[in-house]
């Protein structure tokens, strides 16, 4: 574990904040606390920037506003953005805008401390590598026609009842579908999903 | 003739006395052809006497289909079997039900059909006879309305309790949800820290803080199960017209407007129509602007013009927009208008326009506020637009 990495926490929720800089130190991490989008910004020259871990939902510069200018600065550091539960449109806007990963609350701290050893490591580039983009695609060749149907509207943000509506089928079955859809691709978690779709999508 | 009379008239009073009755009866027949209320009049048995030329048509009688008859047969039964009664009694002991008042009651029309009237019964007394003239509002128009909008505004008021009861619940889930997620960490960080200490006691330690963090994760859950079934418990989507949307969101909303002042003018795109919505939860962000943009600018503002309006904004979406001419908003206000308990009225929970985005965003669009050109606030929404082909949503 790097330590000359620092993780930058960003979140207007004092206690939350403060909890995270605690769980990460306590993993061994070097950590900085933020208490908004802005806040980061302004040191950002001067940051070590290992990655950032923030919030989706602040006021002012919410976690997306926050990406959009990290781009434009052309800073690339690796963004893990922590999203309510069931913001899965808002996860995947995220994701599309290039974050590194994305965390339902409340998480797991494995779940949370693998995102952020994968982004120092910058494991999301190797996932670019031929051999793993075959292997999601051979995956994604094994999906039905409805998986598949499925799947595209799950990426897209859509809530199940939407799908439903959409392919005409009772959102219990597109409950099916997903977790079908969620075995037969071998995704951990919906980010997985999310980002294994959106990494042929860009490569096709 | 008066029996009491001490001389008969004499054929020239006798002539001006026929003039003078033949006077007054052009008199009250102009007025029966010209008064634009129906009005009918009956004798102390209860026969008509005569009636205006609306009251005929009112009731769908010819006049000399009625003059003669009793008055009873424009009544539906229970009413119709017991005016006599009615009658009787007031002759007897002088109490007064309707006369002078006025109420409500119901007309049978000569086809069988009834409806709702208002009526008014004045008493004349000539000589020894007695005649009463009733006045008739026809009612049928504005309890129609007057229902259409009690029924309306039962439906968004369950829905906005209801709803409010949900955004509570949801709110409550989030605010907790927050310490509940720094315990986990807080836990989670001790744990770690413990797995680096030796000694019984810090095993011990260990154990206990897993499971705490443990608990804390479970009740997390539940709230999040929850938040779950308040957010999606009831909504149902079908393909709704906007244009009917706004329609009748505004009937509600615009109640009281124009004697404010207000100015509401529509601006709706035909093209962009059709909507996945939950009706009633669409009317219930709708009436909510349009509510507030009255309020604001009646409180603050000499102009008041208020704009509804719907865009297609993509080929999947349809925008739609409130405008006001209020003294628009600090952008301190505006960063968070959104969010549950925030609120710039003396009355309110502020959780209005946080009920708005739940909804909205539960639809899958976005809902914003910018700037008016000119001065004041634009709040704008996005719902997802419907293609005619697709079924209604059934569930």
């Amino acid at each position: 574990m790097s330590n000359s990495q620092v993780v930058h926490v960003i979140d207007d929720d004092a206690a939350v904040r403060q909890s995270l800089a605690f769980l990460l130190k306590a993993a061994g991490f070097a950590v900085r606390v933020h208490d908004s989008a802005t806040a980061f910004l302004k040191v950002l020259p001067v940051a070590q920037a290992g990655c950032i871990v923030t919030d989706v939902r602040m006021p002012e510069i919410d976690g997306l506003e926050l990406q959009r200018r990290l781009r434009a600065r052309k800073v690339g550091v690796p963004v893990i953005v922590i999203t309510g539960h069931g913001d899965v449109a808002l996860a995947v806007e995220a994701m599309k805008a290039g974050a590194a990963d994305f965390i339902e609350k409340p998480f797991d701290d494995e779940v949370l401390l693998g995102a952020i050893r994968s982004a120092l490591a910058r494991r999301v580039q190797d996932t670019r590598d031929e051999a793993r983009l075959a292997a999601i695609r051979a995956r994604l060749e094994r999906l039905s026609a409805r998986e598949r149907e499925v799947l595209d509207r799950v990426v897209a943000g859509k809530p199940n009842k939407i799908i439903a509506h959409e392919l005409g089928i009772s959102p219990r079955t597109v409950e099916v579908y997903r977790a079908n859809v969620m075995t037969k691709m071998q995704a951990d978690s919906l980010s997985d999903l999310v980002r294994m779709v959106l990494l042929c999508d860009e490569t096709a | 003739m008066d029996p009491m009379s001490a001389e008969t008239p004499t054929p020239q009073e006798f002539a001006a006395m026929k003039a003078a009755l033949q006077a007054a009866e052009a008199r009250l027949r102009s007025i029966l052809e010209t008064v634009p209320d129906a009005m009918i009049i009956i004798d102390e048995r209860g026969r008509v006497e005569s009636l205006s030329t609306t009251a005929e048509r009112l009731f769908g009688y010819a006049a000399d289909e009625m003059v003669g008859r009793d008055i009873k047969m424009l009544m539906p039964t229970p009413h119709r079997e017991q005016h006599d009664g009615y009658l009787k009694r007031y002759l007897t002991t002088g109490e007064r039900r309707i006369i002078g008042i006025g109420r409500v009651v119901v007309g049978q029309r000569k086809d069988g059909t009834t409806f709702p009237m208002h009526l008014t019964v004045g008493e004349l007394r000539s000589a020894d006879r007695h005649y009463f003239t009733g006045f008739i509002r026809d009612l049928t128009d504005q309890q129609l309305a007057e229902a259409r909008l009690t029924e309306l505004q039962s439906e968004v008021t369950h829905m906005s309790r209801f709803t409010a009861l949900g955004e509570m619940a949801s709110t409550l889930a989030h605010e907790i949800n927050q310490p509940l997620t720094a315990i986990t960490n807080y836990l989670k960080g001790s744990r770690r820290l413990l797995e680096r200490m030796k000694g019984e006691q810090a095993s011990m330690l260990r154990e206990a803080v897993g499971k705490a963090a443990d608990q804390a994760l479970r009740a997390g859950d539940i709230i999040r199960r929850l938040r779950e079934f308040v957010a999606r418990g009831e909504s149902e989507r079908r393909v709704e017209s906007l244009a009917k949307l706004v329609e009748d969101a505004s009937t509600l909303a615009l109640i009281g407007a124009r004697e404010n002042g207000v100015e509401v003018s529509f601006r709706l795109d035909a093209t962009a129509d059709l909507v996945l919505a939950d009706r009633i939860q669409i009317q219930q962000v709708l009436v909510n602007l349009i509510r507030n943009a009255i309020e604001v600018m009646v409180e603050t503002s000499e102009h008041r013009e208020l704009e509804i309006a719907t865009v297609a904004s993509g080929e999947e979406t349809v925008e739609v927009s409130v405008a006001d001419t209020g003294p628009g908003l600090a952008p301190e206000v505006a960063a968070q208008l959104f969010q549950p308990f925030v609120t710039t009225k003396r009355k309110g929970m502020g959780l209005g326009l946080s009920i708005c985005r739940t909804i909205v965003e539960a639809h899958g669009g976005r809902i914003w506020v910018d700037p008016r050109p000119g001065g004041g606030t634009v709040f704008r929404f996005t719902l997802r637009a419907a293609k005619l082909e697709e079924p209604s949503l059934v569930e």
